[in-house]
């Protein structure tokens, strides 16, 4: 019970003191626009204060004498109602200049600070991202940034609100002492009813929260499996998995509506009880004489124009743990440490090496190694066909020699100049094709063309309407699997590389296409050397040489035809192929009987 | 593009719609509606109040103590009454608010989860997400407080000028008339918010999109170094962004205090008019100060109004691209009376078949992919399925699977129409492993016990042991307990396609079409797997899309798709014997082997 006592205030405290160093942060982004925004504030709150006292003035100079002494100067009007307009109109215009710049402030922040998380997210290489759901990544630029700057926005209107509680407090004892007494014990009242309304609602929006970000985690990953889902029958499982989700939602966010049903109303008649609390005691002070009709609804208007203020100091601080949630889960991404480019460590290879591999290890969990002492040679200019076992660790090989892992022990040295890696599956933007294949770089329209030829793209390429210029994604056209890994691998020939990586890059190509693709790479790339994963005899046969990774090492290195004399391992795994070329041969020979 | 289907209907007609598709929403809404018109009468008692003790309590220097007390006790049970209403009423519709919003959301996922595959593809599942998150979001909202303030306010307004008629008409209809012109100000500056706000947020969802580009394509990046450049155009996208939402926010700015100048000049009128008058037309001074409370009251709303206006606008946005994803069709539509499968093997006949996708966005791609496709496969026979890339292979699996309906033509399981077949039968009997197989972020076990909810552990042991991949498992640190990773990234490949095979193999299907599942697998593991398969095939159909040719050899019939046409049927020797295009490739591909 102690515990829990001293507990609770301490962490408030302890809110209270981040969301300060929160908006401390967010402002000194951009504080031009916000004292700018909040300056404008103040002339709001002066005026509001200044639109009470005319009214007071006009009761007690137009209104009362006309309707009570008959007649009065017809100057007098103008100027009340000059008054009342003038007031109205600065009014008006610092309403404008506030709400324009706050959002200028809020707006500029959410732009800087997703400009840095985006910069950190691209400086951060890839065993980062890896560690880190990518869904969860893009939030953190976009619904995060949004979530910590929301904070903002309402922070020039509630400065001005403050100002305007302390400067009618003054005007309101001012006209009356204990009118005005009365009126500001009011206030501390509906501010603790505010904060007790978000005391209560907090647990619930803060589980309506938990409860939409796991079901856009969920109805993301079941969109993303769809053809899981229906492969299988699983819609109607799906359906209720996903909904037992959204069942949660809707009772967290209901308990919090009910809380605020409560509030709110409460909100409404505090102040309008207070009021009449306000006529009762001002009629004493009417019949003693201390006090005029007009001061009494002046008193009054002042009071109904502190109401919305006041409550919106509620959606102010509604809005706070859920900024601080975004605040903190930004800065997970800003503050984590970068972490060394793994492309700086490869080393320049000596000149008659494509690429090396010295004594490398590497493991992504300790107890269990992917590559144990590797080493490798490769000439410059040759073509080295990497085989092995499904997880043998081919992927991991070629990423080492692009820079995008780094090792655990060991080095990886290559030949100045571009490096090209087409990945296992290939990656398109939802830009153009053209786009696509020069993914950041100039090149002109004849190089893409002579790259998309060399990969057996040029044909349905040229076939779409829009050709280069056609949109890949979302509003347009849909590839087919080969089509897509010749778009990729396009994109690594027209960089005429020094290294060419290629992960399995024909696995999705018909033989003849594939065969083709082999061909025209055999004739274009004569100076670059090529690394790439293999596994079938056809892809492997047209290297120069073929490393074995087997067991995490390099069982094996030779031609297709040597290693097939000398390592067993790889024997068996070409057997099936060998195996098959028995009934192959056979096949071939029974119509070529028939021919002659 | 999918707000341009619901694109016409206008904004009254889209919420029209939509509560018409939410039942719960009309539920009991006339009581509640009286209930907000009680709740909004509560704020005008204190003008009333106002104008009563002006006029009866304090008259002629003597204050009336009696009728000061009377007021006080009516207008604060008066006061506690009404908030009482609206406490109900505010609850009511949040209730039924939040039920009907869950009753859309299931509905919306249950929709797109019966799409056609048609409507689903990599570049549009962003969108789609949303629709369920972020769309059904804007509309919270909007119930939440927008839709709440406009009901509450609304009456407010109608209360208040009823008791400005009842006051003093001639005040009344001045007030209302140097009021009235701002109902055109607010049409006009609302359209121009209303466009600036869609600007924005079309550059959101570009902007968003963009920022999903940047991380999930992060490794292609990082080998190109392209992502500098990405990143610097994203920042651009970010920069537009955040001057659109500033130009809007300037010009919901500007409307925001439109309410307190017409007050300014209404209530100026009012005390104008009132004081020249003076009591002779019956205006006492209460009624007159009561009325500028009243005025400024009646413009209160105005200020909010603006404020929920844009939320209104992209509730409605929303609410119209829920309509539009209901509307798509969904898939291949429910047997309406289904015929069962006969038992055991299933033949299939595939007669006359042409297919197109629907077309999308700007390029007209809805020419068929597959031309009057024929062929009648007998129950248990192995076919290959060959073809260039683009042929419409992959295509042909997804009509078998009912993931599409042909445009011409028919299909037969068994001998029973697709069209027949009830989607759950259809599911266990058939099943179709794709080349790049999607993974659930969980277990092996967990990803394997998708297939057939319940399957015990030591099943999925037996499953890896029936298709010979023991060692593969061996391999794998904590076995079936092996964490996939995100979208299973954190296995290989070729792991990833073995996952999928023993998947399929757990809910043992009579008929599998196997659609280069099997490319990034060695070919030990393959032909060990491949071998299992046969033995497990015993009266089981299976069709096999693969490059690699010795499948096409080891099995007992070859169909070769050229440009969506079927143009060579036979076995592998009969072809081989035609001379035609398999023959070609095949000798092509031997002499390229050997
Ligand atoms: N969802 C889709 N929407 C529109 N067009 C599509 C879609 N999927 C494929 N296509 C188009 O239909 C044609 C046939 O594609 P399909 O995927 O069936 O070919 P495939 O024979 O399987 O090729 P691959 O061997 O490359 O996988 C291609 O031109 C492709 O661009
Ligand atoms: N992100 C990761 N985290 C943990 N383990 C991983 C990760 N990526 C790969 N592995 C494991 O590392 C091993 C080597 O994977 P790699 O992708 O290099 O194999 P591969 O030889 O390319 O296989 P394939 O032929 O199937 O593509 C595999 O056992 C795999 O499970
Ligand atoms: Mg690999
Ligand atoms: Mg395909």
């Amino acid at each position: 019970m102690i515990v829990a006592d001293t507990a609770l205030p301490r962490s408030r405290i302890e809110r209270w003191r981040t969301a300060g160093q929160l908006v401390r942060s967010l402002v000194r982004v951009h504080p031009k626009p916000f004292i700018i925004a909040v300056s404008a504030a103040g002339v709001f709150a002066l005026c509001t204060v200044a639109s009470s006292v005319v009214l007071r003035w006009i009761i007690d100079h137009v209104i009362d004498p006309r309707f009570r002494a008959g007649h009065v100067a017809t100057s007098t009007v103008l100027v009340g109602l000059g008054f009342i307009v003038g007031t109205g109109m600065v009014r008006a215009v610092a309403v404008v200049v506030r709400r324009g710049m706050a959002g200028v402030t809020r707006w500029r922040i959410a732009e800087t600070l997703s400009g840095d998380i985006i910069d950190r997210l691209v400086a951060q290489p890839v065993s980062w991202h890896q560690l880190r759901a990518s869904g969860e990544l893009a939030a953190r630029a976009g619904v995060d940034v949004d979530a910590a700057v929301d904070v903002i926005s309402p922070l020039p209107y509630a400065s001005s609100v403050v100002l305007l509680i302390a400067v009618s407090a003054v005007w309101l004892v001012y006209i009356d002492v204990p009118l005005g007494l009365f009126s500001i014990a009011v206030f501390p009242m509906l501010i603790a009813l505010n904060l007790s309304y978000q005391h209560r609602v907090d647990r619930h929006f803060t589980a309506a929260q938990d409860h939409l970000g796991r079901l856009s985690a969920a109805v993301h990953e079941s969109f993303e499996g769809v053809h899981v889902v229906k492969a299988f029958g699983a819609e109607t499982r799906e359906t209720q998995r996903l909904a037992s989700i959204a069942a949660d939602l809707r009772s967290a966010r209901t308990s919090a509506v009910l809380v605020r049903a409560s509030f709110d109303s409460a909100l409404n008649a505090v102040p309008a009880l207070a009021n009449i609390g306000l006529i009762v005691l001002g009629a004493y002070r009417i019949r003693s004489g201390d006090l005029t009709v007009g001061e009494l609804a002046s008193m009054i208007y002042m009071f109904t124009l502190l109401v919305f203020p006041l409550r919106l100091i509620g959606f102010a601080l509604s809005a706070l743990p859920h900024s601080l949630a975004g605040w903190g889960r930004l800065r997970e991404v800003l503050d984590a440490p970068l972490m060394p480019d793994p492309a700086d460590s490869l080393v320049v290879a000596p000149p008659e090496l494509g690429v090396s591999f010295r004594q490398v290890s590497f493991s992504f969990d300790a107890d269990r190694p992917v590559l144990t002492d590797v080493s490798l040679d490769v000439a410059r200019g040759s073509t080295v066909a990497v085989v092995g076992t499904t997880g043998g660790g081919k992927t991991t090989m070629l990423r080492l020699a692009a820079g995008l892992l780094s090792t655990s022990s060991g080095s990886v040295a290559v030949a100045g100049g571009d490096r090209s890696i087409v990945l296992q599956e290939a990656f398109l933007l939802g830009d153009t094709l053209r786009e696509n294949i020069a993914f950041g770089s100039v090149f002109s329209d004849e190089q893409i063309w002579a790259a998309l030829e060399c990969a057996e793209g040029r044909e349905f390429v040229a076939e779409l309407p829009k050709g280069l210029d056609t949109q890949v994604g979302e509003r347009g056209v849909s590839l087919s699997g080969g089509q897509r890994q010749r778009v990729a691998l396009a994109r690594a020939l027209v960089r005429t590389p020094a290294l060419l990586l290629l992960d399995d890059t024909t696995s999705a190509l018909d033989p003849s296409t594939e065969a083709r693709v082999v061909a025209n790479l055999r004739s274009a790339l004569s100076d670059t050397t090529v690394l790439m994963v293999a596994s079938r005899p056809s892809t492997i046969a047209l290297a120069d040489r073929v490393v074995f990774l087997h067991d995490c090492s390099i069982a094996a290195t030779g031609t297709h035809a040597e290693l097939l004399e000398s390592n067993e391992t790889y024997r068996s795994l070409m057997e099936a192929f060998e195996v098959d070329r028995e009934a192959i041969t056979a096949s071939l020979e029974a119509p070529e009987r028939k021919d002659s | 593009m999918d707000e341009e289907l619901g694109g016409r209907m206008g904004a009254a007609q889209i919420l029209g719609r939509g509560v018409r598709e939410s039942p719960l929403l009309r539920q009991g809404f006339g009581f509640t509606m009286l209930l907000a018109i009680i709740g909004a009468a509560g704020r005008v008692v204190i003008p009333i109040v106002v104008q009563q003790a002006i006029d009866h309590g304090f008259v002629r220097d003597s204050v009336n103590m009696r009728v000061i007390a009377v007021l006080a006790t009516v207008s604060s049970a008066t006061i506690v009454a009404t908030s009482l209403a609206q406490r109900a009423a505010v609850k009511r519709l949040g209730i039924r608010s939040e039920g009907a919003l869950y009753e859309l959301r299931v509905r919306v996922i249950e929709h797109i989860h019966r799409l056609s595959l048609a409507d689903h593809n990599d570049e549009r599942r962003g969108a789609l997400v949303a629709r369920v998150t972020s769309d059904v979001e804007t509309l919270a909202e909007f119930f939440s407080w927008g839709g709440l303030a406009w009901i509450l306010d609304g009456a407010l307004m109608v209360i208040v000028a009823a008791v400005m008629l009842s006051y003093d008409w001639l005040l009344a209809i001045i007030a209302l008339a140097v009021a009235a012109p701002l109902a055109l100000v607010l049409r006009s500056v609302q359209r121009h918010l209303v466009d600036a706000y869609g600007k924005a947020r079309g550059l959101n969802a570009d902007f968003l999109g963009s920022v999903t580009e940047l991380v999930t394509g992060a490794e292609t990046l990082r080998a190109y170094g392209a992502g500098p450049v990405l990143a610097s155009r994203t920042k651009l996208v970010a920069k537009q962004r955040a001057d659109s939402f500033i130009r809007a926010g300037f010009i919901g700015a500007y409307l925001f205090p439109s309410g307190e100048v017409f007050s300014a000049f209404t209530v100026s009128a009012v005390i104008g008019v009132g004081v020249a008058r003076g009591s002779a037309g019956g205006l006492t001074a209460g009624a007159l100060v009561g009325f500028v409370f009243l005025t400024y009251r009646f413009l209160e709303p105005i200020a909010e109004f603006t404020e929920v206006l844009d939320q209104t606008q992209t509730a409605v946005a929303g609410m119209r691209r829920l309509l539009a994803v209901l509307d798509l069709p969904v898939g291949p539509p429910q047997a309406l009376q289904p015929v069962a499968l006969p038992d055991g093997p299933l033949s299939i006949d595939i007669s006359d078949v042409t297919f197109g996708y629907r077309t999308r966005g700007e390029v007209g791609d809805d020419q068929p992919v597959l031309f009057n496709v024929s062929a009648h496969i007998p129950a248990g026979q192995q076919i290959a399925l060959v073809g260039a890339t683009g042929s419409g292979k992959t295509t042909l699996g997804r009509l078998l699977a009912r993931l599409a309906d042909p445009v011409a033509g028919q299909i037969r399981l068994g001998g029973v129409p697709l069209t027949h077949v009830s989607n759950e039968q259809l599911r266990q009997r058939l099943v179709v492993v794709p080349q790049e197989p999607f993974l659930f972020d969980d277990s092996i076990a967990a990803n394997l016990e998708f297939a057939l909810p319940g399957t015990s552990f030591a099943d999925l042991e037996r499953a890896v042991t029936a298709l010979d991949l023991d060692d593969w498992l061996l391999t794998m640190p904590d076995g079936l307990l092996t964490r996939v990773g995100e979208r299973g990234t954190q296995l290989s490949a070729g792991e990833r396609q073995l996952v999928a095979l023993l998947r399929a193999s757990v809910a043992d299907p009579d008929v599998l079409i196997l659609d280069e599942a099997t490319s990034s697998v060695d070919a030990l593991t393959e032909v060990r797997m491949a071998r299992a398969l046969e033995r497990l095939a015993q009266g089981r159909t299976i069709i096999a899309i693969a490059h690699r040719l010795s499948t096409a050899m080891r099995s007992d019939r070859v169909l070769v798709l050229e440009d969506g046409r079927l143009i060579e049927d036979g076995s592998h020797e009969q072809l081989l014997a035609a001379g035609g295009h398999y023959s070609q490739v095949f000798a092509a591909w031997v002499s390229s082997t050997s």
